[in-house]
């Protein structure tokens, strides 16, 4: 099965730390492959068979880090997509270039995978954009995939699971990785490290200055702050379970 | 402004990690070093005992105070400034920083609020790529002061050694509120004499007449050498001399790292895997054991949890394992060859084996690591419950290098005879491994009393050290007699009555009073 897998490199997201206006230092914050992309890539090198997995990422330069480390986990071959002109892309102009490139690059593709959504940004759009420019199903929020006679995916809404078969050039987006996962060994590495991450600009995927990038944008952000929720905690006496109860129901405004 | 709080007898500053716990009548806070100084010309008027605190992640009873008052440094805990001299970069800072704060500061470099001890210092920091404080403890909470008070050292002392080779300068507070400032070079010894200028005038200061062991990791008793700094008199001291009030430490260029676990079908194949890697052209930065009891130790946690060190499980086939880091250049892929050729003469490969480059990917490791002393001491505080006096029995004996298998196969020979359960892991890159003894009652650490003893003989007679990182405080004070003698233990004494003469600080650390 040839499988795409669409990945992004993420501030390490336990590493973050905010200043005192809410906002995220990013500064010395290492980059690590967005962990629901990892699921993704494990899913894909357990279902691929014969067919290779090819792992792409946009990205700066230094997005490389992530493609190694899929090519550690088993893809096969590996593309960075990388351009000044599609700096600033949100989730939509995100997609019009990974659509792009499945076009351009591998037509012939049976499955595209992605993590449902992406540590830094959280908005879980790509996948269901990039699978409507393609023209194909999308599958999203999927927690299991089984390969038999036709492919199945489990998919968890939180409030509704769901069994689904998936036709084949379809997108799944994946939000669960097993704990248990393997992790490279070195000869993983210097498998990974001998393979050579192509390098794509937006003249090899046939788009121009407004494809992409700020200007093939359709979100702009106005501003952004701290949520800033605040939790407390109220001890209860139990002893009379009707009277906590009481308690709880007037706390709760019930 | 000092303050001072009353202590209870379950509070935490009257106990450490050893999980030995004292007593005291107060908590004395200090914000700053005037504050200090207050507190010890009190003290030293009234002849009141006083034992300096950090973040109390020694393992020894170091801080734990028996009698009179305790002194948290926790409020002294800003990063100052940063600095240049001709050996490089340095930090300036309070003595309950942490090594994680100080690399958390270096990492994002967030100098902008720091002073600039030499001009444009931090300017220039920013500008120069990225630097850490290599010295690693293992416990990252642990306080730099508190480092410096034990010559603490831990997994990367294989390529940097301990915390002594980084401490640029120290202001020190004795015993009657004299601040000494002395960066190294000030004051020498003149053979094994020291003078020191303090409130009523000058004090000679005689170093003890052994010779301080610096061929192996040793954190045994002052040190004492010839003509030596008299900064090093004070690191490792164990706040016997006087309380760190800042510190100037040096810090070095970071580089990436590739993190490695190899695992071996048994113990002796993972000696016989570290004997081929010391011989070869390999560099590891840190070169760490884990022993087959390790690893069941740590597939019994993951049985009931199985996020417990957010790894996989361990293989079946791993009885035994190491973890080395390398660095990420040019010398990897030759490394690798040389890791190949030395894993395959053991039962081992780069098939049989993890490795990650992220940096998440080196703490999960080190995690894995930490996590055999950490569930151990889990396990001695659920005892303690139901057996009040009992505490961690952890060996921390180094000895040279050619020495090393040989130590090893006496911990489980003689830890066997007892009938101890135990596992051993830790520093086989210094010839360091670390044994902890998993007791069950008193009896057990009775035993454990005497299997030390007879093991720190043979460290002692194997050229070793019977305290290489963890230092002597109140737990290990035997092993300073056994290393030095009695007149050793005297020449301390002594010593330390010269700068404190009335014994008031840190009483019962390292020697009786």
């Amino acid at each position: 099965m040839k499988i795409v897998v669409a990945v992004k490199q993420v501030p390490d997201v336990s590493s973050v730390q905010t200043d005192d206006s809410g906002n995220i230092v990013r500064e010395g914050i290492p980059s690590v492959l967005n962990p629901y992309c990892e699921y993704a890539v494990y899913m894909a090198c357990r279902l691929k068979g014969d067919g290779p997995v090819t792992a792409v990422t946009m990205g700066p330069p230094q997005a490389r880090g992530a493609l190694l480390r899929c090519l550690e986990l088993g893809a096969d071959e590996a593309y960075l997509i990388s351009d000044k002109a599609f700096a600033g892309s949100d989730a939509f102009a995100t997609s019009k270039v990974l659509s792009a490139f499945v076009r351009t690059h591998i037509p012939g593709y049976d499955l595209i995978l992605c993590g449902k959504q992406a540590s830094d940004g959280d908005t879980a759009e790509v996948p269901a954009e990039l699978a409507c420019m393609l023209g194909v199903q999308q599958f999203c929020y999927v927690d299991e995939i089984v390969a038999g006679d036709d492919l199945r995916v489990l998919q968890n809404y939180r409030d509704e699971k769901r069994i689904c078969v998936v036709p084949l050039r379809s997108v799944i987006s994946v939000s669960k990785g097993e704990c248990n996962r393997r992790l490279p060994s070195i000869n993983d590495y210097l498998r990974a490290a001998d393979v050579e991450i192509k390098t794509l600009d937006k003249a090899a995927l046939g788009l121009d200055e407004q494809s992409a990038g700020v200007k093939g944008s359709k979100t702009r952000i106005i501003s952004s702050r701290s949520s800033g929720v605040e939790r407390s905690c109220v001890t209860i006496d139990g002893t009379n379970p009707s009277d906590a109860a009481d308690v709880i129901i007037k706390e709760a405004g019930m | 402004m000092l303050r001072t709080r009353s202590l209870d007898t379950d509070s935490p500053y009257v106990a450490d990690e050893s999980k030995m716990s004292g007593h005291a009548d107060a908590l004395l806070i200090p914000d700053n070093e005037d504050d200090v100084i207050e507190a010890a010309r009190e003290s030293y008027r009234n002849g009141t005992p006083l034992t300096v605190s950090g973040m109390r992640t020694g393992m020894c009873g170091g801080c734990v105070p028996f009698g009179g008052k305790v002194l948290t440094t926790e409020k002294m805990n800003r990063v100052i400034g940063a600095g240049r001299d001709d050996r490089g970069f340095f930090i300036r800072l309070q003595p309950a920083v942490t090594v994680r704060e100080l690399n958390d500061v270096m990492r994002r470099k967030a100098y902008s609020n720091l002073q600039d001890v030499t001009e444009g210092a931090t300017a220039e920091l920013k500008a120069s790529g990225d630097y850490f404080y290599p010295v690693d403890p293992t416990e990252l909470n642990s306080s730099i002061g508190g480092n410096i008070s034990t010559n603490a050292s831990g997994p990367r002392t294989l390529k940097y050694g301990p915390t002594r080779n980084w401490v640029r300068r120290i202001r020190v507070v004795l015993s009657d509120g004299t601040a000494l400032d002395l960066a190294r070079g000030d004051v020498k010894a003149v053979e094994r004499t020291f003078r020191v200028h303090m409130g009523d005038g000058f004090h000679t200061v005689r170093l003890p007449s052994y010779d301080f062991n610096m061929d192996v990791k040793n954190s045994c008793g002052l040190m004492s050498r010839d003509g030596m700094d008299l900064v090093d008199l004070f690191i490792g001291s164990e706040g016997t001399l006087g309380i760190i009030t800042e510190a100037d430490v040096y810090v070095t260029e970071w580089h990436p790292l590739m993190s490695n676990i190899l695992f071996f079908p048994c113990d002796e194949d993972a000696y016989g895997f570290v004997r081929g890697i010391r011989a070869s052209s390999a560099t590891p930065e840190f070169l760490e054991f884990l022993d087959s009891g390790s690893l069941n130790l740590i597939r019994g946690v993951r049985s009931k949890d199985p996020l417990f060190t957010s790894m996989p499980d361990l293989p079946s086939y791993a009885k035994s394992a190491v973890l080395l880091d390398l660095p990420m250049d040019d010398t990897l892929r030759p490394s690798y060859e040389a890791i190949k050729m030395a894993a395959e003469a053991h039962g081992g490969s780069l098939d049989r084996c993890w490795c990650g480059h992220e940096l998440k990917d080196r703490e999960r490791f080190f995690g894995m690591r930490h996590s055999i002393p950490q569930t151990v001491f889990e396990y001695v505080a659920g005892l303690k419950r139901t057996v009040p006096k009992i505490h961690k029995m952890a060996t921390d004996m180094a000895v040279p290098l050619d020495r090393s298998d040989e130590m090893a196969g006496l911990y489980k020979s003689a830890l066997d005879s007892y009938g101890l359960e135990h596992v051993i892991f830790g520093h086989i890159g210094n010839g360091h491994l670390h044994v902890e003894i998993i007791l069950k009652d008193m009896g057990d650490l009775e035993k454990a009393h005497a299997a030390y003893r007879e093991l720190a003989k043979k460290a002692i007679s194997l050229g070793g050290s019977p305290s290489a990182e963890h230092g002597i405080g109140k737990i290990k004070k035997e092993y300073v007699a056994l290393l030095y003698g009695q007149k050793g233990v005297d020449e301390i004494r002594e010593l330390k009555r010269s700068l404190d003469p009335k014994m008031i600080l840190a009483p019962g650390n390292m020697v009786d009073p």
